[in-house]
């Protein structure tokens, strides 16, 4: 069974760029670009993995993060901080969440495989 | 008299003359009472009689007085054989007494050659010893001999002074009676510093010491201090005035030395919150945010050795209540009791200012760095992920070996504005405190194994590694690993063939830093950019602008790395020779973190 990738961004160019990375990785994609879409959809179909964006409109990715684990309890679905801000090691400390993992933008694709390959290895 | 004494080739003084006149009386008289004895038939009893003057004479003048003995001897002789010859008694008792007189004349003048010589000797001492010299009876306290300094130093005579008494000389009664109980002490006493009056009425500062010479008699040696106590006035009344200058003003002033304050004025009192008594001894280094401790140590540091003439630095100061006050200080060398110190001139940065400023800065930075990040880092993310698709399946994307080449060097140039962008956002981190140390201990030579293999810099040039193998560092590894290969990547990139690069532990046990230098036969840096390379974006300098472009950010991140573990980094170069990197960092981490 081919391993579904949910990504979280509000950037149409780098969907439509992760769309046919993660293919070309063997994965199947989900592109949402609203974090409240995303969240219903990962109710009604938990994916292996979340590449998450931080800086998105209406919600961010903090919210959206807080929002899975708390509300929806779901912690064990790794999730990768997909993002191009460097402020967010402290945050990342404080959270102690062993699923989460962080792939800073632009990221190149062996960079990528080898991010995704830590969870789905 | 001066006749006479032309006459003789040497000089004849008045007492001389008079000695004279009593060894001849004496001898005539003499010669008269023999001759007298004689013609009367009664004897020669009366030859003892020419010891008188035999032995006045020798006594004073030793050498004539024996000549004297010898004619008395021979006369004597001749008158005394007239009348005993033929008897050969008489004869051998006249003869042993002529020979007598010789022999008393010589033993009186043995001694007095001995006695005499000791009385010049010391008569020479006297006069001419540089200190004053003045013996004085204890009880009447009446000057019995003075010496020619001394006399010099009050501008009397010897007659004055024998006419004086020794308390008379001194300025004031005061003065007159306690040097009266401190003689009347009886013990010797040295260092006893007064003022004389001399002549002229001039006060002259003197030490004085005395010990006794016999039961009554004191020898007193008198130092003339005049210049010295002048001076001290003089010295003093300048400290004085500068303390009253350095105690009013406003600005707070700190003198350091040996890395210890040992002065600090009354603002800077009000400033700290700390009473003199905590001040000084202390070190500076207590008052000191330790964030800013390298820079203010770095300093001190060039202000000590005075290779820059004012040094300036912005820095948080710890003061008694627990805050932290911001001040910025300028360091100058200066020299306090003779001993070279530093001068720390303080000038308060008003605080409510700088909270104010520093928050809305930070927020302002923070926003900054973010917008930033994304506005430049996202567009790259479409480019470089579609280069990265292209080349890593050519063939079902149709893709050229010659389109490959040009993907390649796109990719390339993806890849370095990548990494300026991201040394960009390093520095505007660091620069807002966001980056916290990550403290280990490590091995040195593995790491710097590990760098140059990393970075196959062996291939591009000779290293000399001369770090001893068992060397460790306590800090954060991989800062410490980044700015090594700054340093190692630097100077292979600005050496010249054949490029000889040596990288050298330099620091011997007692030293509280590390240091670790990295030598290159570059290029070398003209003086005035030495420290413009350490700027994030210095101005370009014509000419050699365009060799230098290409080190981006990379020292100025090494620089803050370094910064952050309390050390700083220096650099030396000769133009066209090499270049040499030093890095310095606390042997032992900050108390804070440990």
């Amino acid at each position: 069974m081919v391993h579904k990738i949910l990504v979280v961004e509000d950037d149409q160019p780098i969907l439509d760029l992760m769309d046919m990375l993660i293919r070309k990785l063997g994965y199947e994609p989900v592109l949402v670009a609203n974090g409240f879409k995303a969240l219903e959809l990962v109710q009604k179909e938990p994916p292996a993995l979340i590449l998450l964006d931080i800086m998105m409109t209406p919600i961010n990715g903090w919210e959206f993060l807080e929002k899975l684990r708390g509300e929806f309890g779901m912690r064990s679905i790794p999730v990768i901080l997909f993002t191009a801000s460097p402020l967010i090691d402290e945050k990342m400390k404080e959270m102690k969440d062993p699923n989460l993992g962080v792939l800073t933008k632009p990221v190149s694709f062996s960079e990528l495989k080898a991010g995704i390959a830590r969870y789905l290895g | 008299m001066k006749r006479l004494n032309r006459l003789l080739g040497y000089s004849i003084s008045p007492t001389d003359l008079i000695r004279f006149v009593i060894i001849a009386s004496l001898t005539l008289l003499c010669f008269i009472i023999i001759t007298y004895s004689l013609s009367r038939n009664l004897g020669t009893i009366y030859a003892q009689l020419f010891y008188f003057p035999v032995i006045y004479a020798t006594y004073f003048y030793p050498r004539k007085g024996l000549y004297l003995a010898g004619a008395c001897a021979v006369v004597y002789e001749c008158f005394a054989y007239l009348y005993v010859f033929p008897d050969t008694g008489g004869m051998i008792l006249v003869t042993g007494q002529a020979l007598l007189f010789v022999c008393i004349s010589a033993l009186v003048a043995y001694f007095s050659e001995k006695i005499h010589a000791s009385e010049i000797h010391n008569r020479n001492i006297v006069e001419k010893s540089p200190m004053g010299i003045i013996l004085f009876d204890k009880n009447d306290y009446t000057i019995r001999l003075t010496n020619t300094r001394f006399e010099h130093m009050v501008g009397y005579t010897a007659e004055d002074l024998a006419r004086m008494t020794f308390p008379e000389l001194l300025s004031t009664p005061e003065e007159r009676l306690r040097f009266e109980e401190s003689v009347a002490s009886g013990e010797e006493v040295r260092s006893f510093e007064t003022v004389f009056l001399t002549r002229e009425k001039e006060p002259v500062w003197v030490n004085l010491s005395w010990s006794r010479i016999t039961e009554n008699l004191l020898s007193c040696t008198v130092v003339d201090i005049n210049k010295f106590r002048l001076a001290k006035l003089a010295a003093d009344k300048i400290d004085a005035q500068y303390k009253q200058v350095t105690d009013s003003l406003p600005t707070c002033i700190v003198i350091i030395r040996d890395q210890m304050i040992v002065y600090a004025n009354p603002s800077f009192e009000v400033f700290s919150g700390y009473i003199p008594e905590e001040l000084l001894g202390r070190d500076p280094l207590t008052l000191v945010h330790p964030d800013d401790q390298a820079d203010f140590l770095q300093s001190c540091h060039i202000a000590e050795t005075g290779s820059s003439p004012l040094g300036r630095v912005d820095v948080n100061l710890l003061i008694k209540s627990g805050r932290i006050r911001p001040a910025t200080l300028f360091f100058t060398r200066i020299l306090q009791d003779g001993s070279p110190s530093v001068l720390i001139n303080l000038v308060d940065i008003p605080e409510q200012e700088n909270v104010k400023g520093r928050s809305l800065q930070d927020k302002k930075q923070r926003g900054i760095i973010s917008t930033f990040a994304c506005e430049l880092r996202t567009p790259l993310q479409p480019i470089m992920g579609y280069i990265n698709l292209l080349m890593q399946d050519p063939e079902t994307y149709g893709v050229t070996e010659e389109t490959r080449i040009i993907l390649d060097r796109c990719a390339k140039s993806v890849d370095r504005e990548r990494q300026l962008i991201n040394q960009m956002l390093e520095l505007s981190v660091i620069d807002a405190g966001k980056i916290p140390l990550e403290y280990s201990v490590f091995s040195v030579p593995d790491l710097v194994r590990t760098i140059i293999n990393a970075g196959g810099y062996a291939a591009d040039a000779d290293i000399t590694i001369d770090i001893p193998a068992h060397l460790t560092f306590d800090a954060d590894k991989n800062k410490i690993s980044t700015v090594l290969d700054t340093m190692i990547s630097n100077a292979v990139k600005y050496s010249t063939h054949p490029r000889k690069i040596t990288i050298a532990y330099r620091s011997s046990p007692n030293d509280t830093m590390h240091r670790l230098s990295i030598r290159d036969n570059g290029i070398g840096i003209t003086d005035a950019r030495l420290d413009e390379i350490f700027e994030p974006f210095p101005i370009p300098e014509s000419g050699t602008a365009l060799k230098f472009d290409k080190i981006g950010l990379s020292l100025a991140i090494a620089k803050k790395y370094i910064k952050m573990h309390g050390g700083y980094i220096s650099v030396d170069s000769i133009l066209n020779l090499e270049t040499t990197f030093c890095i310095h960092i606390p042997k032992k981490r900050p108390a804070e973190v440990e």
